[in-house]
C-alpha cells in the first residue's frame, strides 16, 4: 500500500543543534502510528517540518507518493495535514466557532461565504454536525476559555475534521487529560483511523502506545531509530530502543517512617491571577520522614497552592503552620529560615537565573551563608567549593561551573535547583512537577534523591500529573480537582480508575460509574 | 444663574464644538483600534497625524482641492507608517520606544518640509477648506440641528467610516484575522494565518487614520498648517482606545467624550467663571492620564499586544 504521508531524510539544523538527522517516517491511509522518543529527541522538530512550520535543511516530503514542498502551515493544510499541539492552538476568548473557522479563507475556503463576511451560524451547524457524527460534544457558541482542558481538545479535533484532514498528527494529546479521557481519545482516534484517515501520534508514554497504535516509530538524538509493528514488540523493548540501554523504572521504598507534623494548613483559599479562586478550602499536613503525594491533572488548583504555601501568593482564608508556628502571611525568606525548600515547575522562570553561572545558581537562595568581609562582599571560594560538590554529589553535566545555568539541559538543570535546595538540609521540601519533561534516566535519579530526603526523616510534598511518578514515591495520595481534595488513597489502592474518577472530581467515597 | 436663552446657547456652541474637536481623535483612534487588535501598540500616531496634516496642507496648497488634499494626507500617513511597520514587525524592535522616537523625527521632518516648500515668510497662506454641510430639516430642530447636523461634510464621512470598522472587525474574515493575531499569533499562524502580513496591514490603516486625523485638523479645523497643531492628540487617541475597550463604536463615543471635555473650557469662555482657563486645558490630559494609568480596560486588551511574533 502506498503511504500516504512520508518523510525521508529530514534534516534541520538550529543554530548548532542538529534536531533532526536524517529521520525517515512513512505513515499508511488508516493506520494509527506513535512517533516515540525522549523529550529533545527531536519528534515535535520532524512533525513541525511536516506542518509546514519549519523548512527543513535537508530531505524530502511524499504525500501519496509524490514530493511536496510546504512554504507554510498554509500550504501543509491545504494538503489535507492538520496538526494539534501539545499547548492547543486556540484564541481563547473566541467561541468554538470563531476558532474552527479560523484561517478559512482564500483558497482554503471550504464553504461559500459573501464576500469575506463570517458565516458563524453555518460554521456551527456543521460543527455540530460533525461533533454528533464523530461523537465529540461540543457547544459551538462557547467561549474557549469556559471550556475544561478536554472539551478544548475535542475543539482542536474538530477543528481538524472541520478541515477534513486525512493526516492528523497529535503531539503528547494525553498530557493533560485524566486516564478516563485518555480512553476516549483513544477510542475517537481509532474510529477516525477506520475512516481511512492516517494519525500520528507523538509521546513518549509508552503504555497508550500499546493501546492504540499499529506501528510504532522511535526516535533517539534526532534520528528514527526503529519502526516497529505492535504485534512484534514489548514495551521493555519499545523503552529500551527509545533510551538506548535497559531502563527500569521501579523503585525500592523503605517502610515509612512517620515522624511529627511539620507543615499544615487549615481551610486555605488561594486566589489565581485573574482573581478567581483556585484553592477552596484546603487541609493538609505532612510529617517528617514522609512523602505526600498531590495528583491532579494541570490547572486544578495545584500550582496556586503550592505557591502560597512557598510564599510567593497571597493567602486569601485559612492558616498554614510550620511546626506550629503560623507562617501564612510569611515572606519566603521566613518559610526558608522555618526550614522549608522549594523546587518550582517553572525551572527556568522561577527555579534559576539563566543568564548567571552554576556557581552563583548555587548559593542564590542562601546568600547570607556565602558572604565573607564586613558581611558585604562574596566569599567566592566558599561559594566555589560549594558549587562542585553540587554538581559531583548531583551528577550536573556542565562544563564547568562558571557555565551560565539557561544554557544547561532539562534534566541537569532540575538535577541542579534539587540539589541546591537539598544540599540546605531543609525539614520540608515542596517539589512540583519535578520530572516533567525530563528524560527516562534523569527521572531514575531525581526519584533516588528524593527518597533519599524521606528516608533521612525530612518531610515531602510532592506534586506531579504523572500518575507513575505519584504511585511509585508518595506515601499517602491526596487527588485535587478544581481546588479541593477529592479524598486520600493509599499507593497500593491508586489504581487507573479510581484515581482517575477522583481526578476528574468524583469524589473517592460515592463512587458512581457515570460517564466522564 | 444662567437664563434659558444663555443655557441652550451655552449647550449648543459646546456640544458642536465638542463633535468638531472630536473628528481627529476619533480618525485616529479607529486606525490604533486596528493596530492595537493585531497586536501592535502604534504610539508613532501622535507624529503620523502631523504629517498627515502637512500632506493634507501642501497638497491643498499645489491643487486647490480640499478633497485631494484629504488624500494628501491618508497617503501621508500610510507612507511614513510604512517604516513604522517595518520596525514594529519586522525588525521587532520595541514599539514605545519606535513610537516615540518616530514622534521627534516627524515634528522635524514636518518643519523641514514646510519650510523648504513654503520658504520662511511669517504668514502661513490659508487654503480651501471642507465646507459643513447642514442636512435639510434635521439641521432645523432645535439643539440637536446644530450640534449634530451642520458639521463638517468630513464629518459625516467618520462616522460612516466607523460603522465600517465595526462591522469588518466583528462579522467579517479579516476582522477575525485581526483579532486572532492579536489575542494569539502562534494560533493564528498555525491556523495558517499570516501574522506578519495582518500587522503590516493594520499598522497601515493606523497610518491612514492617523493620517486622515491630521488632515481633519487643516481640512475642516483651521485651514493651515504649524508644526505645534497636534499637541498630544495621537496620545489622547491611545487613551481613547482603551476607554473604547478596542471597539470602534465604544470609541466613537470615547471620543466625543473627550471633544466636549476639551470644548469644555472654549464655551465656558462665555462666561465669566474665576477658573484659571490652564486648569481646564488640562482636562483632556487628565483623563488621558487616567485612561493609560491601567485602572481601565486592562482585561479587554488584546492578549499579545506588543509582543513581537517571530515566524519560525
Amino acid at each position: 500500500m502506498l503511504p500516504a504521508v512520508e518523510l525521508r531524510g529530514i534534516v534541520k539544523r538550529f543554530a548548532n543543534v542538529l534536531a533532526n538527522d536524517h529521520a525517515s517516517l512513512s505513515v499508511l491511509p488508516g493506520e494509527v502510528h506513535a512517533l516515540l522518543g525522549e523529550n529533545g529527541a527531536g519528534k515535535s522538530t520532524l512533525m513541525q517540518v511536516l506542518y509546514g512550520s519549519y523548512h527543513a535543511d535537508g530531505g524530502e516530503i511524499l504525500l501519496d507518493g509524490s514530493p511536496v514542498h510546504f512554504a507554510n502551515q498554509r500550504a501543509a493544510i491545504h494538503a489535507g495535514i492538520g496538526m494539534i499541539h501539545q499547548d492547543f492552538m486556540l484564541v481563547r476568548p473566541f467561541t468554538v466557532a470563531e476558532n474552527v473557522v479560523l484561517g478559512l479563507d482564500g483558497e482554503l475556503q471550504l464553504y461559500e461565504e459573501k464576500r469575506g463576511i463570517l458565516d458563524l451560524a453555518g460554521a456551527s451547524r456543521r460543527i455540530e454536525e460533525l461533533s454528533t457524527h464523530h461523537g465529540l460534544q461540543v457547544d459551538a457558541g462557547a467561549r474557549i476559555e469556559h471550556l475544561p482542558v478536554g472539551v478544548q481538545q475535542r475543539v482542536e479535533i474538530l477543528k481538524l475534521l472541520y478541515r477534513n484532514a486525512r493526516i492528523l498528527i497529535l503531539d503528547e494529546p494525553t498530557a493533560v487529560l485524566t486516564p478516563q479521557e485518555t480512553a476516549k481519545l483513544l477510542e475517537t482516534l481509532r474510529s477516525l483511523a477506520a475512516e481511512g484517515r492516517s494519525i500520528i501520534i507523538v509521546t513518549h508514554k509508552l503504555h497508550e502506545i500499546i493501546e492504540v497504535a499499529d506501528r510504532v516509530t522511535i526516535m533517539r538524538d534526532g534520528k528514527t531509530v526503529a519502526t516497529v509493528a505492535k504485534e512484534d514488540t514489548t514495551e521493555a523493548e519499545l523503552a529500551r530502543l527509545m533510551v538506548g540501554r535497559d531502563v527500569l523504572l521501579r523503585v525500592r521504598k523503605s517502610p515509612l517512617k512517620r515522624g511529627a507534623t511539620l507543615l499544615t494548613t487549615q481551610g486555605l483559599k488561594v486566589n489565581d491571577d485573574r482573581g478567581e479562586e483556585a484553592v477552596s478550602g484546603i487541609d493538609l499536613s505532612v510529617n517528617a520522614g514522609e512523602i505526600v503525594g498531590i495528583a491532579g491533572v494541570d490547572g486544578n488548583g495545584q500550582s496556586q497552592l503550592v505557591e502560597a504555601l512557598a510564599g510567593l501568593r497571597p493567602v486569601m482564608g485559612g492558616q498554614i503552620s510550620m511546626e506550629g508556628t503560623d507562617i501564612t502571611h510569611g515572606t519566603p525568606a521566613c518559610r526558608k529560615a522555618c526550614g522549608i525548600a522549594y523546587v518550582p515547575a517553572d525551572r527556568r522562570g522561577v527555579g534559576s537565573v539563566g543568564t548567571l553561572s552554576i556557581e552563583d545558581n548555587s548559593v542564590l537562595c542562601n546568600l547570607g551563608a556565602f558572604t565573607g568581609k564586613f558581611g558585604v562582599f562574596r566569599d567566592r571560594a566558599r561559594s566555589r567549593s560549594h558549587a562542585r560538590d553540587l554538581v559531583a554529589r548531583f551528577g550536573v553535566k556542565a562544563p564547568d561551573i562558571r557555565f551560565p545555568a539557561g544554557k544547561l539541559s532539562g534534566g541537569n538543570l532540575q538535577k541542579m535547583i534539587l540539589g541546591r535546595e537539598i544540599m540546605q538540609q531543609p525539614k520540608l521540601l515542596i517539589v512540583e512537577q519535578p520530572t516533567r519533561g525530563l528524560d527516562v534516566g534523569a527521572i531514575e535519579g531525581v526519584w533516588a534523591e528524593l527518597l533519599k530526603v524521606r528516608d533521612s526523616g525530612q518531610g515531602i510534598l510532592l506534586v506531579s500529573a504523572e500518575l507513575e511518578e505519584i504511585r511509585n514515591l508518595a506515601d499517602r495520595i491526596l487527588v485535587i480537582f478544581e481546588g479541593r481534595f477529592m479524598g486520600e488513597l493509599r499507593p497500593e489502592d491508586a489504581d487507573d480508575e479510581t484515581i482517575g474518577l477522583m481526578m476528574a472530581g468524583r469524589s473517592g467515597k460515592t463512587r458512581t460509574m457515570t460517564h466522564v | 444663574m444662567f437664563d434659558d436663552f444663555a443655557f441652550s446657547a451655552f449647550v449648543v456652541t459646546w456640544l458642536a464644538a465638542g463633535i468638531r474637536l472630536a473628528g481627529p481623535l476619533l480618525l485616529a483612534a479607529l486606525g490604533e483600534i486596528y493596530a492595537e487588535r493585531s497586536g501592535v501598540l502604534n504610539v508613532g500616531i501622535e507624529g503620523t497625524i502631523l504629517l498627515g496634516a502637512l500632506g493634507a496642507y501642501l497638497v491643498t496648497y499645489a491643487t486647490g482641492s480640499p478633497w485631494l488634499g484629504v488624500f494628501g494626507a491618508v497617503a501621508a500617513g500610510v507612507i511614513s507608517n510604512l517604516f513604522l511597520a517595518w520596525m514594529y514587525v519586522t525588525v521587532m524592535a520595541n514599539q514605545v520606544v519606535v513610537g516615540v522616537v518616530f514622534n521627534i523625527f516627524a515634528l522635524g521632518l514636518a518643519s523641514y518640509f514646510y519650510r523648504i516648500v513654503l520658504g520662511t515668510s511669517g504668514n502661513p497662506e490659508l487654503i480651501p477648506m471642507i465646507g459643513s454641510i447642514s442636512i435639510p430639516g434635521l439641521s432645523d430642530l432645535p439643539i440637536l440641528g446644530p450640534i449634530l447636523f451642520s458639521q463638517s461634510a468630513l464629518f459625516y464621512v467618520s462616522i460612516v467610516i466607523v460603522l465600517i470598522a465595526e462591522f469588518v472587525l466583528l462579522r467579517t474574515r479579516f476582522g477575525l484575522n485581526v483579532r486572532a493575531v492579536g489575542e494569539n499569533p502562534r494560533a493564528a499562524a498555525n491556523a495558517g494565518i499570516s501574522v506578519v502580513g495582518i500587522r503590516y496591514i493594520c499598522v497601515l490603516l493606523s497610518g491612514a487614520g492617523a493620517g486622515a486625523a491630521g488632515g481633519y485638523l487643516v481640512l475642516a479645523q483651521i485651514g493651515l498648517f504649524r508644526d505645534t497643531m497636534v499637541v498630544g492628540q495621537g496620545f489622547i487617541a491611545l487613551a481613547i482606545v482603551i476607554f473604547g475597550r478596542w471597539r470602534p463604536i465604544y470609541a466613537a463615543l470615547a471620543a466625543f467624550a473627550f471633544g466636549a471635555t476639551d470644548a469644555l473650557q472654549l464655551s465656558l469662555q462665555l462666561f465669566s467663571f474665576d477658573v484659571a482657563p490652564q486648569l481646564l486645558l488640562s482636562l483632556p490630559y487628565v483623563f488621558t492620564v487616567i485612561a493609560v494609568s491601567g485602572l481601565i480596560g486592562k482585561t479587554a486588551q488584546p492578549a499579545a499586544l506588543m509582543e513581537p511574533y517571530r515566524d519560525r
